[in-house]
């Protein structure tokens, strides 16, 4: 390369994606080998990354031998599979002809303000989900239109208490106990028949089923240590998700709606 | 028996076509191969589950449906994540979690225990079926490419 390398700045984009790659959902293995392909397609062979789910750590060395280090902390991360999507296949360009860094940098903005689906279809989705999981346990169609009301009031709940910082423990636990008590009010007027099916139904939507998958594939990859952080957090969330509706349903006892 | 067989089938997809959209997914058709995958999984769960063991079964259907996403994955030439995460969803033990906590507040600790090591059972099934699945691909891939290396 005749000009010479703008370390900073590559090291500031090469962090960025992992780190963006890292919030969107996408696993540790490919978050790491992302960012040392994109180091490699530049001429840095030797980078070192370390990534668990709340940090990722970058180092490089430049072309005087003096390390450069780049360290982002995440708070709170979602699933998006369209991101994660767009910025594997951002990293393949990349690495197959080393782009200049103003085009990767309005790249990245292109991805970050790339339209995703608005709140309310994500409500509508989430009371969907329980609509149709409602059946799939062997509710009836009045159980499962109960679903829908339940999940649809779920989800902006759960966003809100998300968007505020909430813990994700204490978040799960509210959430599940609000689920059961409207459910339970619903069985008590009759217009459900299986207070169960519809607290199920919904809860699916809380279930750690994504946790559990990609604590599986962070393990095969040799990420134990994130592996196990994860385990924990599904294990937390199925504890709270428990623990909400068994003091929910206590207290509808003890209240004799049920 | 076939209808209710199809019915839940439907049913099966529905809900993993609602995480989809809950998940962001956002080409059609890769919503679909996702959604089929759940399908797969449950249908294969279904037909087995009369004659064998619950955790057999489990593990059997998880393997076919990371077999299924690993070949979508390739189609498609997507990270397989997505296809998997939306694919495993039917079987996550929802039902048995909320049973364990049943049993606990009503004080039927024998019932409460099995119910328990049942739900564990499933999820521990579920993640060595994947890990199963996806350590054999990524080893192929290894042996292959280093192969073709040698050749050329």
């Amino acid at each position: 390369m005749e000009e010479r390398l703008d370390y900073t700045t590559l090291l500031n984009l090469a962090t960025e994606i992992g780190f963006d790659l890292l919030q969107n959902g996408a696993e540790i293995y490919r978050v790491e080998d992302s960012v040392r392909r994109i180091f490699a397609a530049y001429g840095i062979p030797n980078s070192d990354v370390f990534t668990i789910p709340s940090c990722i750590l970058v180092t490089i060395n430049d072309e005087a031998g003096r390390p450069r280090t780049r360290v982002r902390r995440l708070t709170s991360s979602t699933t998006n599979i369209m991101r994660i999507e767009r910025y594997n296949s951002l990293c393949r360009e990349i690495c197959r002809r080393a782009p200049d860094f103003e085009w990767i940098r309005s790249e990245i903005d292109r991805i970050d303000s790339s339209p995703c689906y608005s709140l309310f279809v994500q409500i509508l989705a989430t009371a969907f989900i329980s609509f149709s999981f409602t059946l799939f346990y062997g509710g009836n169609i009045w159980d499962a239109l109960v679903a829908f009301a339940c999940g649809f009031i779920l989800k902006p709940i759960f966003y809100a208490m998300q968007k505020y910082n909430s813990n994700s423990f204490f978040n799960n636990i509210i959430c599940s106990a609000l689920i059961t008590v409207l459910a339970t009010l619903a069985f008590h007027l009759s217009i459900a028949s299986h207070y169960d099916k519809i607290i199920i139904g919904t809860l699916m939507n809380l279930v750690p089923g994504i946790a559990i998958t990609n604590v599986m594939r962070d393990i095969i990859a040799g990420d134990l240590l994130s592996g196990t952080i994860k385990f924990i957090e599904a294990l937390l969330v199925a504890l709270g998700i428990a623990l909400g509706a068994g003091l929910a349903i206590t207290a509808m006892r003890l209240l004799a709606v049920l | 028996m076939d209808l209710d067989f199809a019915k839940i089938l439907l049913y099966t997809f529905m809900a993993c076509f609602g995480f989809c959209i809950v998940l962001h997914m956002n080409s059609p058709l890769q919503m679909v191969a996702a959604c089929m995958g759940g399908v797969i999984g449950w249908a294969i769960y279904l037909l087995l589950s009369p004659g064998l063991q619950e955790t057999v079964c489990y593990l059997i259907a998880s393997i076919a449906v990371t077999l299924y996403c690993e070949c979508m994955a390739r189609i498609f030439k997507e990270p397989v994540t997505g296809f998997l995460l939306i694919g495993i969803i039917p079987m996550v033990p929802g039902g048995p979690i909320y049973y364990t906590m049943e049993y606990c507040i009503n004080g039927e600790t024998d019932l409460f225990l099995e119910s328990f090591l049942r739900t564990f059972g499933i999820a521990g099934a579920l993640a060595v079926g994947v890990l199963f699945v996806s350590s054999s691909m990524n080893l192929y891939r290894a042996v292959r490419s280093s192969i073709k290396s040698k050749h050329s």
